[in-house]
């Protein structure tokens, strides 16, 4: 946890000097009338200090070699797979519309981890598909985006 | 309108044909959701509320209400049959509900775990009639100074709360009050931390930093490792506990009501923290302590009444101050807002239809919850069976359609995917994010107070101090933040730190 620590407070010790800095130029006020940037001040003012005062607590602790380390046996291209397929379905959703994305995209989810029956994937992303079209666009309303083919 | 002329036309509100419906699906979903681990009550009231926008605001809260609490129901069921706890607030059924079931007696701890529930709950309804309107009245005399202290207060107390270090749930409330400041300033109107990008003149959504801070990081953590779990099979019979167990159980869910209650009207207090509590008191005045842990009724019955008792009165300080103690109240304050409604001392006044709706609905879901779920236990067993490899996509969906449906825009889904990956670094990097999402739903608040106080003060901070309830306030704040530092608490913290693991 030690480096970890370390690392995780330097990095909200940037994040409080870029906030800090840019609650200066957007102008901080006064105490008698306070500007847009006061509040931020502030905040990024203490971040700023308690991430430091992290930084020397986990310096000065022993490290504890029995914790294993932290992404040790983290499935790393299943993780990137499923945040790559999102983005680009983000992406993608309004150009070719609900129906055909997220078919595609459930997909390729149900895929992920089915390796068995892979067969029946399309057919688990048409119903899932097919399902949360009509509760959420037919019975609930919500718009979806309809894309170059019109559905 | 007298009390009781009040609480008909509560229930009349109630009554109508979709304001039922709402209720019924509110306590449906919430019980899925709370069997379900993966999208939490904060993530399934964000899927639902844009598909709320057509209806009325009470109609809407009746709904979010109804998945609250029936999350608290529904986290029992996980917790006792599987041992995994479906909500963080069920943490604590898990150690006496899961033996009793291996046991051959799940019947019995569902059974308890449903009534203290539902007793429980009655309990924190009455209460809330009771207590919220004076509380109303009293807070229409507090100004800014009251309400800055007041707020600090409740993000001192959930940081003091957090699981893991203060330290690191002190930045999260500080990174909150940042992020909640991105969009238009509320006096100037110019924008800020908006880097150029037009998307984020609104701010930030709430529904999308919720759905990535809670559900795509839990996800993500989830798709780490083994994906199977274990549900243990028993034939669940003698739902309707005995006498025996009702003796045993009695005073249990009585001192559950109580602290969950008060726990749950504590600003930055709530359903979780008050299960931990009502364990701990529960173990400790009891004569057989050595049952604990292997299947006592009362380790079930107390923290099940706490967490539903806690869920209602969590709702006293949103309805009459319009302060949001804990991350899930935060998200009913964004939904009364997004529904143009101002949550504070005068909601009661001018929306009745809400509160005595509301608190009517509060009754009917109680009962059907009682009445639904203890029949539909064989039905949630079989969603618990339901292979996370086919639940995951469709959680993942869920999220999406929940997201785009605010805003109808895909930049808020990439929001959501940069928290997800947000939430999922800081629950590895031992971070918590119920702070952050608090203090982001209070940053604005929490800095139109600030700004308006020093206005009426020419820039003096003393207003702060001379102020009896401010200075109450912010002296409980600062002497919590202070045992922190000292040996003795700290040595309790670990204790109790120890306790929860």
């Amino acid at each position: 946890m030690k480096t970890l620590d370390q690392t995780s407070s330097l990095f909200w010790l940037l994040v409080s000097i870029l906030v800090f800095a840019e609650s200066l130029r957007i102008g901080i006020g006064t105490v008698q009338n306070p500007g847009m940037g006061f509040m931020t001040f502030g905040a990024s003012g203490i971040l700023g200090i308690l991430s430091l005062v992290l930084f020397f607590q986990a310096s000065v602790r022993k490290e504890d070699f029995r914790q294993k380390p932290l992404f040790a046996g983290t499935l790393w291209r299943r993780i990137f797979f499923v945040l790559l397929a999102l983005t680009v379905y983000a992406r993608v959703m309004p150009v070719l519309g609900y129906l055909i994305s997220t078919f595609v995209l459930m997909t390729l989810l149900f895929g992920i981890l089915e390796k068995k029956r892979i067969k029946f994937v399309p057919l688990y992303a048409l119903v899932a598909t097919l399902f949360t079209h009509l509760v959420f666009s037919k019975w609930l309303n919500c718009q979806f985006p309809h894309g170059l083919f019109g559905f | 309108m007298d009390f009781f002329g009040s609480i008909l036309y509560g229930f009349q509100v109630t009554f109508q044909p979709i304001n039922f419906l709402f209720c019924g699906v509110g306590v449906l979903v919430g019980t899925l959701v709370g069997v379900l681990p993966g999208i939490g009550p904060a993530g399934a009231m964000a899927l639902l509320l844009p598909a709320t926008f057509k209806f009325s605001p009470t109609s809407t809260i009746i709904l979010l209400a109804g998945i609250y609490y029936g999350v608290q129901y529904g986290g029992s069921t996980t917790s006792i049959l599987v041992r995994i706890p479906g909500e963080a607030s069920s943490v604590m059924t898990c150690i006496d509900g899961h033996q009793m079931a291996r046991q051959g007696r799940a019947g019995p701890a569902l059974g308890i775990a449903a009534w203290g529930s539902f007793i429980a709950g009655t309990i924190a309804n009455i209460g809330l009639m009771l207590v919220a309107i004076p509380l109303a009245h009293a807070a229409l005399k507090l100004g800014p100074p009251e309400y800055f202290a007041l707020m600090c207060t409740g993000l001192i107390i959930v940081t003091y709360l957090a699981q893991g270090s203060v330290l690191k749930a002190v930045m999260m409330g500080l990174v909150g009050i940042i992020l909640g400041s991105i969009g238009l300033d509320l006096i100037s109107g110019f924008p800020r931390f908006t880097f150029g990008i037009n998307e984020l003149t609104d701010g930030v959504g709430i529904v999308p930093l919720v759905m990535g801070l809670f559900g795509i990081s839990e996800i993500l953590e989830n798709l780490e490792g083994s994906l199977e779990r274990e549900v243990f099979k028993t034939r669940i019979k003698n739902l309707w506990p005995s006498l025996k167990d009702w003796m045993e159980a009695k005073w249990a869910i009585v001192r559950g009501s109580v602290i969950g209650f008060l726990l749950g009207v504590l600003p930055g207090g709530g359903a979780v923290i008050s299960t931990f509590v009502s364990y701990a008191v529960e173990k400790k005045i009891s004569k057989h302590p050595e049952k604990f842990g292997k299947g006592a009724i009362e380790g079930v019955a107390g923290p099940e009444s706490a967490n539903n008792a806690a869920a209602g009165s969590s709702l006293i300080p949103l309805l009459s101050l319009g302060i949001p103690p804990n991350p899930i109240m935060a998200i009913f304050f964004s939904a009364l807002i997004i529904h143009g409604i101002q949550p504070g001392p005068l909601l009661i006044r001018q929306h009745p239809d809400l509160f005595w709706g509301l608190v009517a609905s509060l009754y009917l879901g109680n009962g059907l919850l009682l009445v639904l779920n203890l029949p539909l236990i064989g039905i949630w067993i079989k969603v618990l069976e339901i292979p996370y490899k086919i639940l995951f996509p469709m959680i993942l969906l869920f999220c999406i359609i929940g997201v785009y449906s605010m805003n109808n825009l895909s930049f808020d889904l990439y929001v959501m995917l940069f928290f997800g990956v947000v939430g999922w670094l800081m629950r590895k990097f031992g971070y918590e994010g119920a702070p952050l999402i608090l203090a982001f739903v209070l940053g604005p608040m929490l800095e139109n107070a600030l700004r308006q106080s020093l206005l009426i003060s020419q820039g003096s901070f003393l207003i702060f101090v001379t102020r009896p309830i401010s200075a109450i306030a912010l002296g409980l704040a600062f002497l919590l933040l202070l045992t922190t530092f000292l040996p003795h608490f700290k040595k309790r913290r670990q204790q109790y730190d120890q306790f929860k693991e």
